[in-house]
């Protein structure tokens, strides 16, 4: 029976019968738990605060409003965290950027001495719990008075060594031909980085770049710690320590503040999803 | 260089050459490793320096020798957050790694809307953990909230009092994790698939294996280099647990979910008592290199 079989097929001919039925059921299942926080979060910011406790539940206000977004606004700095997120953001991704990128040429590319114990040390950081920095880290941006402002929240996460690993692995798979070519016409190093290196690894850099920027906008321990007034702290702590908390039963504020944090995040991720996978699957390492 | 060198100028210009060489490399290096140096290699040093003294918030610090270890280890609280953070190790990190293998082996196979499933279970990984943490505590709320609801229809009765409940608080957390980051290892076990080659099927099929001798003679054992990056990673992330409960539970009720970051959190950054934070924080760092350690010995990686 010479029969073609693919390994994503379970059925040959794709026709429908009880293991794909049964298959089909299970996905649907898998996205609804998946699909469904995210919608009842949207859906209870959306009601008038009478429905919010209905009982049973309703999956859509009889009377959509967007009074707990007022509300929010009102009564928290929302757009002032937004703007922390922001700009901490920003600067954590470009400073990653613009410093892995020089690291991993010659990680990858260059012969020289002490190459395989830079490698392994920073390699071997991946392996390190992050709770043994927090005190230190604390402790010298007190010394150094840089506590509560952006420097402090946004630069310490550009020492993360994903990035470099990532760019490294990239680099390496660039044919050395081009390389040998490009100085053939006199290119410095810096030339060859700038006009070979970074054109063909487009792809890395952003995977890199959205990856920084999501885990910075949503790193949550060590933000919690260094700030500590509105001038600086981001929206995730914001949302933990006030929204969140002493509200009991507000859930409308509360999910409009959820919403708020997160329709951009997902807006952003539709956009850049594949970036995302590959940043994920390339490395193992998860935000 | 237009006169002729003799045989040891020559290696004297290559030796400089050379390290002209490295000078090149480590310029190129230097910003990323003055941030890794100053705000991570060193940091780390620090903190385990620090786990030997008495430090303050201000002032200087004062040896303690391993003073800081015999009080952690005769300490009641810690040792509970120790077990707490097990439990929360053996309540997640197995399903997400037999739920990430899983979901990937579904959204791997042929099926209409596979990549719209797969990119809803992703999405969790861009929210912060704040937002996931109030979002489920609204999703667990004991009288009003959406599970009980659907549990009571299934005739789960009395309402399970998810957060509020020593017993099922743990429990909430870890279910609340595994729906926030299982799509991670979803994604590497999916990548994994991917690699393994077709050829392998097609003998597998010749030598009339059924779906099941397929799964086990040939995904799970090509799934092995994967597995041994997956297992320590999700291990790791499990011992860190913070900010879901820092947001649902902040340790409680009755400090029953309250885990060894949660005590590094509030020993030093509500105590202010630097040096017991720190070997909190290193004897975190050696269970989790042991536990890698033992892993990878017993895969025969390392």
């Amino acid at each position: 029976m010479a029969v073609s079989w693919r390994k994503d097929s379970v059925y040959r001919d794709g026709s429908l019968n009880y293991g794909r039925l049964a298959l089909y059921a299970i996905m649907i299942f898998v996205a609804i738990i998946w699909g469904a926080p995210f919608i009842w979060m949207f859906v209870t910011s959306i009601k008038p605060d009478t429905e919010v406790i209905s009982y049973p539940p309703t999956w859509w206000p009889n009377e959509p409003t967007l009074e707990f977004y007022t509300r929010l606004f009102n009564s928290f700095p929302m757009l002032q965290w937004f703007r922390n997120s922001l700009i901490v953001a920003t600067i954590t991704t470009v400073l990653t950027l613009a410093t892995n990128i020089l690291a991993a040429y010659p990680l990858a590319r260059m012969r020289f001495r002490g190459r395989k114990i830079v490698l392994l040390i920073i390699l071997s950081t991946f392996l390190l719990p992050g709770e043994i920095l927090l005190v230190p880290l604390f402790l010298g941006m007190i010394k150094f008075k840089l506590a509560n402002t952006y420097f402090s929240i946004a630069v310490p996460a550009a020492a993360n060594a994903f990035g470099v690993f990532l760019m490294t692995q990239f680099f390496l798979t660039i044919p050395v031909e081009l390389e040998e070519a490009g100085r053939l016409d006199g290119c410095s190093r810096l030339g060859l980085l700038w006009r070979i290196f970074i054109p063909l690894s487009k792809p890395v850099i952003a995977t890199v770049a959205i990856f920084t920027f999501v885990r910075s906008w949503n790193d949550f321990f060590w933000p919690l710690i260094i700030s500590n007034t509105d001038a600086t702290r981001t929206v995730p702590v914001g949302l933990a320590i006030f929204v969140g908390r002493g509200l009991s039963m507000r859930f409308g504020v509360i999910m409009a503040s959820a919403a708020a944090a997160t329709i951009p995040a997902v807006i952003f991720f539709l956009l850049l999803q594949r970036y995302f996978v590959r940043g994920i699957s390339t490395t193992g390492l998860q935000g | 260089m237009s006169s002729a060198t003799t045989p040891k100028e020559k290696r004297a210009t290559s030796s400089w050459n050379s390290i002209k060489n490295d000078l090149i490399a480590y310029a190129f290096m230097a910003p990323y490793l003055f941030l890794f140096i100053v705000f991570l290699l060193l940091p780390a040093f620090v903190g385990v320096y620090a786990s030997f003294t008495k430090w303050g918030i201000i002032g200087e610090p004062k040896w303690r020798g391993l003073r800081n270890y015999t009080k952690l280890l005769n300490s009641e609280i810690f040792i509970e957050s120790l077990q707490n953070t097990l439990y929360f190790v053996v309540l997640a990190a197995i399903p997400l790694i037999v739920l990430g293998f899983l979901l990937a082996l579904l959204v791997n196979q042929k099926l209409r809307g596979r990549n719209i499933t797969r990119a809803i279970v992703f999405l969790p990984h861009v929210v912060s953990v704040a937002a996931v943490g109030i979002i489920f505590q609204w999703i667990l709320e004991r009288s009003v909230g959406l599970l009980n609801y659907y549990l009571g229809l299934l005739g789960v009765y009395p309402p399970i009092n998810w957060l509020g409940d020593p017993d099922s608080a743990m429990p909430a957390i870890a279910i609340t994790t595994i729906w926030w980051t299982v799509n991670g290892n979803m994604i590497i076990y999916l990548a994994g698939l991917q690699d393994i080659p077709e050829d392998l099927y097609e003998a597998a099929k010749i030598d009339g294996a059924g779906r099941w001798q397929e799964l086990r003679f040939v995904t799970i054992p090509m799934l092995m280099p994967v597995n041994a990056f997956v297992i320590p990673l999700t291990v790791i992330a499990c011992w860190r647990v913070f900010g879901q409960v820092f947001v649902m539970t902040r340790g409680g009720p009755q400090g029953s979910t309250f885990t060894v970051a949660q005590f590094i959190y509030e020993t030093a950054f509500v105590k202010f008592d630097m040096g017991v934070a720190s070997a909190a924080g290193v004897i975190l760092m050696l269970i989790t290199l042991s536990f890698t350690i033992v892993q990878l010995r017993a895969m025969k990686v390392i």
